[in-house]
């Protein structure tokens, strides 16, 4: 039993995250619980407190009383508290501790110094449980971000503890993955333990959890059984900023049937690629995209989707592709000046002290009235003079926008631009590349939200085994099209 | 903040040491460019010099930084560099981190002393060379006669070791200079240091 | 030798002790550092300089151990033969860049072998087998995890660079610099801020002793070797 009793907590250095005031909560054995609500809500801070991280990591002013199985979460050490919660992260490249999986798996039961037989047959039989044994005896950095997550809940799970603490664990994942993260949920269900999920991704939680607690600006607002929530009216929920509870329900939101402007699309030729000593991950002999328009890329991690967004932004000098309209054509090293993607994780591609320089930085020419234009037409101007990695992450995503504008970039790839955000952060998202597409861009964006692409992209592009076909367009029939990829393996 | 070393600064000492090393090596391997290779002593300190002080921003006991010279001595002596740079290393590393200790981690100045005293761990590259030359000269007049050890000698003069110690005391000091401005320049503005 | 060498998920084919690996590689390197190529004592030295050779060819590093046997022998060969024929500065090329390989070469080779062919989890074992103090082990292992962290943010950073036009040329050697490495170190900070979350929660840091998964124990090739291996070296003293 987890018990808060009117908890207020306020961060020292107040960072994103923000605090949580006077919630009283009482989570019974056994109970899957859902935390959901906008970014900032709190809910993060809410599985802080439960798994020690505060006030053991995170500094800050508690006030009220966190009791874990009856015990002060504040007089337990986290070691002790591990023994009894396990938690799982957001990103699945943080956290772990090994660089192979069997010693990741082993890793907490080691820590608790539990003799060696004894966690060889724990680590077996999480790997039955939860169908790990693929990916025993692997080097973790070669894992897919969907395989490194699974290996976090298997390495929290060998240690079996009463309660299981989630923290947006689907943000990074493909809806495969994310299929293996409800089954392994379902499992700890079944097994009796309690469940605390955090999360922006609501609909594989449906049929899964019994609760769900609606937080806004660090209060609790709506305690309600789980079969209330997902009976929500679609614009009830979008009045709560939170996302989909259903991916058909996108079928029923419909698209505004897209104005197709018309124009002469991209041609592109050649486009194969091979890592060494691998199959071929990219086989794309001839492929059309239409111009100033908004391309989702679809398709299950490996399907090439990263590499092609690699090939055609100049990164893979291999790749003998060219892209050609208008009767120019580009090979490999000219798209380094005419295409631009935006990375998932954005830090790395943000390099100078303020956001003004960072504009400057790509423009031929410095020319200061055009850059605060060009930040001011991406609502950026007010923070021009703060460092890049100080600003929240819709921020720095428009910043690296702002760099592709100024260096006059025709051609736009976005990386899941909108992993782990909530219901109004991904609409702001949509209507920023709604507006690059009306000033003439073409945008590419790959991504694993379908309520995305209904809330913006005008063609879908399926990737599978490294091939591609012409992108549809997003009409009814696409919508249905697209729609049923998701739901063939997602929930 | 609590006393003593926790786990969590065994996190960062680890980290903060894999990037000083990344960031040493990389310089390091300026080193292949011939003319370079005199310059090293001074390049690697002045570079390490970033996450050096950014690392100094996580350290608020005795202890951090000695284990971080004892890692790194551990490291190069496993990847079969000379056996004398554990002791040299350790020694080193618990000096520099007295003399920071003395100024709190924060006092401007024991820190540009105590990176200078962490960074001579290098010189313990030199220390074999250095030793070595007794036995090699020795060996050398046994088998190539007086004339020829003696124009050896001349030409590899034994203040090439001292001048090393020296490079490496400028190119820290430099270092600590560029870290304390990059710290001001962008980490503390990201919210980081 | 690349860093990919400490990420290394490789199995060594014969499992030797890491602890063996270790006195090999600290035997060869003092054993290497002093002494001579004529004269008795060259023995002992021959014998430990083909240690690396051998283990290497042992684990079908075949490529690197006779690439290792040829710079061997080329700098003995021209430490013995060459440097008394030529004059000049030639002959202080030759001196100085023989002496040092020979000196210097089989104990980094060994180093590359022990960290090839030693998995992370061993390596760490190894050292609380020595009984080093967990304040040792704990971010020694750190330390050994963020390197390959440490080289693929590195990596994504150049490959921005590269997509934003950021290239080295002129004198902006200096605002380079500062590209490259200010979002490598944000970034790889971040993660260890995370990590170290996730490793709280794990239990590290409990007090008391940890146990391991990784069994390694001293086999009667690992005695072999440390006996063989010590005489080497008892040899080289005596002589």
């Amino acid at each position: 039993m987890i018990n808060l009793q009117n908890v207020t907590f306020t961060y020292e250095n107040a960072d994103t995250a923000s605090g949580l005031s006077d919630v009283s909560l009482c989570i019974p054995d056994g109970q899957a619980i859902l935390l959901c609500g906008e970014s900032g809500c709190g809910k993060t801070t809410l599985t802080r407190l439960i798994n020690g991280l505060i006030p053991h990591y995170y500094a800050g002013k508690l006030s009220g009383e966190v009791l874990v199985q009856g015990e002060a979460v504040s007089n337990l050490a986290l070691h002790q508290l591990a023994q009894t919660v396990g938690s799982v992260f957001q990103n699945p490249r943080s956290q772990f501790f090994n660089v192979d999986t069997t010693s990741e798996l082993a890793f907490a039961c080691e820590n608790m110094g539990l003799p060696p037989a004894e966690i060889r047959e724990r680590i077996q039989n999480t790997a039955q449980a939860i169908h790990l044994h693929a990916l025993l005896d692997r080097d973790i950095f070669a894992l897919s971000g969907g395989q490194k997550q699974k290996i976090a809940c298997g390495s929290v799970s060998t240690l079996e503890p009463l309660i299981y603490v989630l923290d947006e664990p689907s943000s990074n994942l493909d809806h495969a993955s994310i299929r293996d993260l409800r089954a392994m949920i379902a499992h700890w269900k079944a097994q009796g333990r309690t469940v605390v999920i955090a999360e922006h991704r609501l609909h594989y939680l449906y049929g899964i959890v019994d609760r769900v607690c609606y937080l806004q600006d660090g209060r609790l607002t709506h305690d309600m059984a789980a079969d209330d929530f997902f009976s929500l009216s679609a614009e009830a929920r979008q009045r709560m900023g939170l996302r989909t509870l259903s991916i058909e329900a996108l079928l029923e939101q419909g698209v505004p049937s897209p104005t197709l402007p018309g124009l002469a699309p991209y041609r592109l030729d050649r486009f194969d690629f091979a890592y060494p000593h691998c199959p071929k991950a990219l086989n794309i002999p001839l492929l059309h995209l239409p111009a100033e328009s908004i391309v989702a890329i679809t398709g299950l991690n490996g399907a090439g989707k990263t590499t092609f967004a690699r090939c055609l932004c100049g990164l893979e000098k291999r790749c003998a592709g060219v892209i050609c309209r208008d009767g120019t054509c580009q090979r490999c090293r000219d798209r380094n000046r005419s295409c631009f993607m935006v990375m998932q994780d954005i830090n790395h591609q943000l390099f100078t002290e303020s956001v003004l320089d960072e504009v400057l930085l790509s423009m031929d020419q410095e020319d200061v009235p055009a850059a605060e234009q060009i930040l001011d037409s991406l609502d950026l101007l007010m923070v021009k003079d703060a460092h890049p990695m100080s600003l929240s992450g819709g921020q720095k995503q428009r910043v690296a926008i702002a760099t592709a504008i100024a260096s006059n970039r025709t051609l736009i790839v976005l990386d899941e631009p909108t992993s782990g955000l909530d219901y109004r952060h991904m609409q702001q998202v949509a209507s920023l590349l709604q507006s690059l597409a009306k000033k003439g861009r073409t945008l590419l964006v790959i991504t694993h939200d379908p309520e995305l692409i209904v809330s913006c992209c005008t063609h879908v592009m399926p990737m599978e085994g490294g091939r591609a076909t012409d992108p549809y367009p997003l009409d009814k029939a696409g919508l249905a099209r697209m729609l049923s990829f998701f739901t063939a393996i997602g929930t | 903040m609590k006393k003593g070393i926790q786990a969590k600064d065994l996190i960062n000492i680890g980290l903060f040491t894999a990037i000083y090393f990344v960031v040493f090596f990389a310089t390091g391997m300026l080193g292949y460019i011939p003319i370079m290779m005199l310059a090293l002593p001074f390049l690697c300190p002045f570079v390490a010099g970033i996450p050096f002080m950014l690392f100094l921003t996580r350290v608020h006991t005795f202890g951090m930084v000695s284990i971080m010279g004892t890692i790194l001595a551990l490291l190069m002596v496993l990847t079969g560099h000379p056996w004398q740079l554990l002791p040299i290393g350790i020694l080193m590393a618990v000096l520099g981190d007295l003399v920071l200790r003395a100024g709190n981690y924060k006092d401007w100045r024991s820190i540009r002393l105590g990176y200078i005293v962490f960074s001579e761990w290098l010189a313990g590259m030199m220390v074999p060379l250095f030793f070595m030359r007794d036995s090699y000269f020795a060996q050398i007049r046994a088998g190539y006669g007086d004339a020829y050890a003696d124009a050896l000698l001349s030409v590899t003069p034994p203040w090439v070791f001292y001048l090393t110690i020296v490079l490496i005391v400028f190119g820290a000091l430099a270092g600590a200079y560029l870290g304390k401005a990059t710290l001001k320049k962008h980490f503390k503005r990201a919210g980081i240091a | 030798m690349g860093f990919a060498a400490f990420s290394s998920n490789h199995q060594s084919l014969y499992r030797l002790d890491p602890r063996t690996k270790i006195l090999l590689t600290v035997l060869v390197g003092i054993v290497m550092m002093g002494g001579s190529i004529h004269g008795p004592s060259a023995i002992p030295r021959a014998l430990l300089a083909l240690a690396p050779f051998g283990l290497l060819l042992a684990e079908r590093k075949y490529r690197q151990g006779l690439l290792y046997l040829f710079v061997l022998l080329l700098s003995v060969g021209v430490e013995s033969y060459l440097v008394t024929r030529t004059q000049g500065a030639l002959n202080l090329i030759l001196v100085i860049v023989s002496s040092l390989f020979t000196r210097f070469v089989p104990g980094l080779m060994m180093g590359y072998y022990l960290v090839s062919t030693t998995r992370i989890s061993e390596l760490i074992a190894a050292l609380e087998k020595m009984h080093m103090p967990r304040q040792i082990v704990i971010p020694f292992a750190v330390m050994m995890r963020f390197f390959p962290t440490v080289i693929e943010e590195n990596n994504a950073v150049r490959e921005a660079m590269r997509m934003r036009g950021l290239h080295l040329s002129g004198g902006n050697v200096s605002a380079y610099l500062e590209y490259m490495l200010i979002p490598m170190m944000m970034c790889t900070v971040k993660i260890g801020e995370e990590l170290s979350a996730a490793a709280l929660t794990r239990g590290l840091g409990r007090p008391g002793a940890r146990t391991s998964l990784c069994d390694i124990k001293l086999r009667g090739l690992d005695a072999l070797l440390i006996t063989i291996s010590l005489l080497a070296f008892a040899l080289w003293i005596v002589l």
